[in-house]
């Protein structure tokens, strides 16, 4: 189980895009390296050369001005010197005369690829420090003297072979180096990310088997990978809700409309097996009708939330004034709280304006200011208020009746919640949804406060951007 | 009254909903021609005078909406009543809506159809500048915004004398809740509140109170009517 696991992670490393972008781009690089160390050594080598050829001229030339200072008797003791002084080991020296046969040096013999007057050559002799075990390879340059006699410089060469050998070695390893370095961090690096992405794979698989309760692991490393899980889950955990909240709503819509068409449909079966009676008759049909119309409304509720929410309007948002819809509504309820004995005040005296949909905010109110009507205490004190505070457009609708329990507070704007002792009370649970849903709409927040006794529900609207900096987007 | 004042386009394509309307609007005394697809709407809309067309929103094919704009590029204004599923009044809607036209969801109550087809039809006619208005014993002038039953003055907020008014123009036919909000107090949606049927209840207390009988009724499910009893 453990070593499938290993190999069919290898196996996934081995199958990643990232490792096979990484080997293109190791061959690519290391293409370069290696022009660029050939390039180097090739330089190196040359330079080495060239300067043991300046050496070699030098010491032929120095040579020749002792031969013109101080003719061949001279030319004779230097050579002598030089050819049993230490310093001058490698050094390889012969003057020749016309006919090329030695007169003093350390080569027994002139090489044979030197001909002409003057020029360069390789050569390997075998009188030269017969001591030594393999013959070095030697090289030296020449030039014929004004009295027909042939001067020879050399220098033992095999050091700057071994020299630039070595070079060689040093950079031919490096490149291995550079590759295998490369090759492991490119491997580790991959099978790091592929296990990271294998991590989320898997979490993903178990998702679409087991449901959306899964989450991927963090690592606690707080990198970029890190943040992906988190984000990924915090995605999780929004769809989860949604899912959840969809569960909810189509549960009780299932349960919502399953009650009256249970009633209706009850009503129906009793009437179907009775004998017919008009005036009986037709008071059930007026009921089916009033229930059908509760089920209708239900729906065009429940369209209408959700349109809200899935069309994007604030394109046809007008300027309104928000005291003016308040005092509307307030106008339209007051023979509702007159019914209950209550009290409905609005505190509005100033306009307020803000950009939005009348119809919406009409409808919003409405539903706040029924509620608070209708959950309030009987003969209670309703108060409408509408305000300019902290740059906002602030709308507060407060009653004194029980208030909701604060632990709800974050529910009643699902669809369909509805308290527990509301439950005998008209009303389908969506009011406050299609409240929350305008006012997300028109980027309000919504609050509520303890009124002590009862709930004071408080809207803040942003305000409208000022003439000014609105006039920068349309010029008149 | 012209021979087109009670003819009647209908342009649906289901049948059963179709039968319907028909015979709903037959009952009521109007000639009703019925289209079953959008061609045949247009070229009926095209060829004859009709006072209202009535026209569902999703005919196979075509879009309800652009058979009026056809028509209305041809220069035939008769007012249309766009009948649709769709549950919202959407933004092409609200256009016409502008140019005289109306909105109804399905499903509805043929009560509210016909008042909406009577509104429209009327909305052709000359309108006559009377200043005050008598159902019974009511009285409405107009003018100086007072009402009187019998003779008695009723006191009535401004909005209120608003709502009695449009009530009363619609003397006998049904105004449908929807129809009393948007001509009222301007508002294009149907409440998810029974304010309306409150508000029009405080009105019916001023109105109606310990009177010899009721003039203001309620219709169940669609909205109010104003008649003297006969």
């Amino acid at each position: 189980m453990g070593s499938g696991l290993v190999s069919g992670l290898l196996a996934k490393t081995l199958r990643s895009t990232t490792l096979k972008l990484a080997l293109i781009w190791i061959g690519i690089f290391g293409a370069v390296v290696a022009a660029l160390l050939f390039y180097v050594y090739l330089s190196a080598s040359s330079y080495v050369r060239s300067r043991s050829d300046h050496a070699m001229q030098t010491e032929l030339a120095g040579l020749q001005k002792t031969y013109a200072d101080l003719g061949r008797g001279g030319l004779l003791a230097i050579i002598g010197q030089r050819c049993a002084d230490k310093r001058f080991e490698s050094g390889v020296y012969l003057l020749a005369d016309a006919s090329f046969a030695p007169l003093a040096g350390n080569l027994d013999a002139w090489p044979s690829v030197l001909h002409g007057s003057s020029g360069w050559g390789n050569f390997i002799a075998r009188e030269w420090k017969p001591a030594a075990v393999n013959r070095p390879m030697l090289r030296a340059t020449f030039a014929t003297l004004p009295d027909g006699s042939h001067l020879l410089a050399g220098e033992d060469i095999d050091d700057i072979d071994e020299f630039v050998d070595q070079i060689k070695i040093a950079l031919a390893l490096s490149i291995l180096l550079i590759f295998v370095i490369a090759g492991v961090a490119t491997v580790s690096v991959t099978r790091r990310t592929v296990g990271r992405i294998e991590a989320i794979n898997a979490t993903s698989r178990a998702i679409m088997l087991m449901g959306l309760g899964k989450r991927i692991p963090l690592r606690g490393t707080r990198d970029e990978w890190d943040q992906l899980a988190a984000n990924l889950n915090s995605m999780l955990e929004r769809i989860e809700g949604l899912m959840a909240e969809v569960k909810q709503v189509t549960d009780s819509v299932a349960h919502d409309l399953r009650t009256p068409l249970a009633r209706m449909r009850g009503r129906l079966e009793k009437a179907y097996g009775r004998p017919h009676d008009g005036g009986h008759d037709k008071s059930l049909i007026g009921d089916l009708l009033a229930d059908l119309d509760g089920v209708l409304r239900m729906f065009s509720s429940l369209m209408r939330i959700s349109r809200i929410e899935t069309i994007d309007r604030t394109a046809a948002f007008r300027t309104v004034n928000l005291a003016e819809i308040a005092s509307e509504v307030v106008e339209l309820f007051d023979a509702a709280a007159e019914d209950k004995g209550g009290l409905l005040d609005i505190v509005a005296d100033q306009p307020v304006s803000i950009m939005g949909d009348k119809d919406l905010l009409f409808d919003a109110v409405a539903n706040l200011v029924d509620n608070a009507i209708k959950h309030g205490r009987e003969a209670g004190h309703v108060t409408v208020e509408v305000t300019e505070s902290d740059g906002c457009a602030v709308l507060s609708i407060a009653d004194d009746g029980c208030g909701i329990p604060s632990n709800e507070h974050q529910h009643v704007f699902k669809r369909f919640y509805r308290l527990e002792r509301n439950r005998r009370t008209p009303g389908n649970g969506l009011g406050l949804s299609l409240v929350g849903a305008v006012a997300r709409l028109h980027g309000a927040r919504i609050e509520m406060l303890d009124n002590a006794p009862g709930l004071t529900f408080r809207l803040w609207f942003p305000l409208p951007a000022p003439k000014g900096a609105m006039s920068k987007e349309y010029p008149a | 009254m012209t021979a087109g004042r009670r003819r009647i386009l209908v342009v649906e394509d289901d049948h059963e909903t179709a039968e319907q309307i028909v015979d709903s609007l037959a009952t009521s005394g109007y000639q009703v021609d019925l289209a079953v697809d959008g061609n045949d709407g247009l070229n009926r809309g095209r060829s004859a005078k009709y006072a209202v067309m009535t026209i569902d929103r999703m005919l196979p094919g075509i879009d309800g909406v652009a058979i009026i704009q056809c028509l209305r590029r041809d220069g035939i204004v008769t007012p249309a009543l766009i009948v649709s599923a769709l549950g919202e009044i959407d933004d092409r809607v609200r256009g016409l809506r502008a140019g005289g036209d109306d909105y109804l969801v399905k499903p509805f109550a043929f009560a509210e159809l016909l008042a909406r087809i009577e509104a429209l039809a009327r909305r052709s006619d000359t309108v006559v500048k009377e200043t005050v208005l008598r159902v019974g014993d009511l009285e409405l002038d107009l003018v100086s915004r007072t009402v009187s039953r019998s003779g008695r003055q009723i006191e009535l907020l401004p909005r209120e004398f608003q709502v009695l008014e449009y009530l009363v123009h619609n003397e006998g036919r049904v105004v449908p809740r929807a129809m009393l909000l948007q001509h009222v107090w301007d508002l294009c949606f149907d409440p998810t509140t029974n304010i309306i049927d409150v508000y029009v209840g405080r009105v019916r207390r001023k109105v109606d109170g310990q009177q010899a009988y009721p003039l203001i009724h309620t219709v169940r499910g669609v909205g109010f009517s104003v008649r003297a009893p006969r």
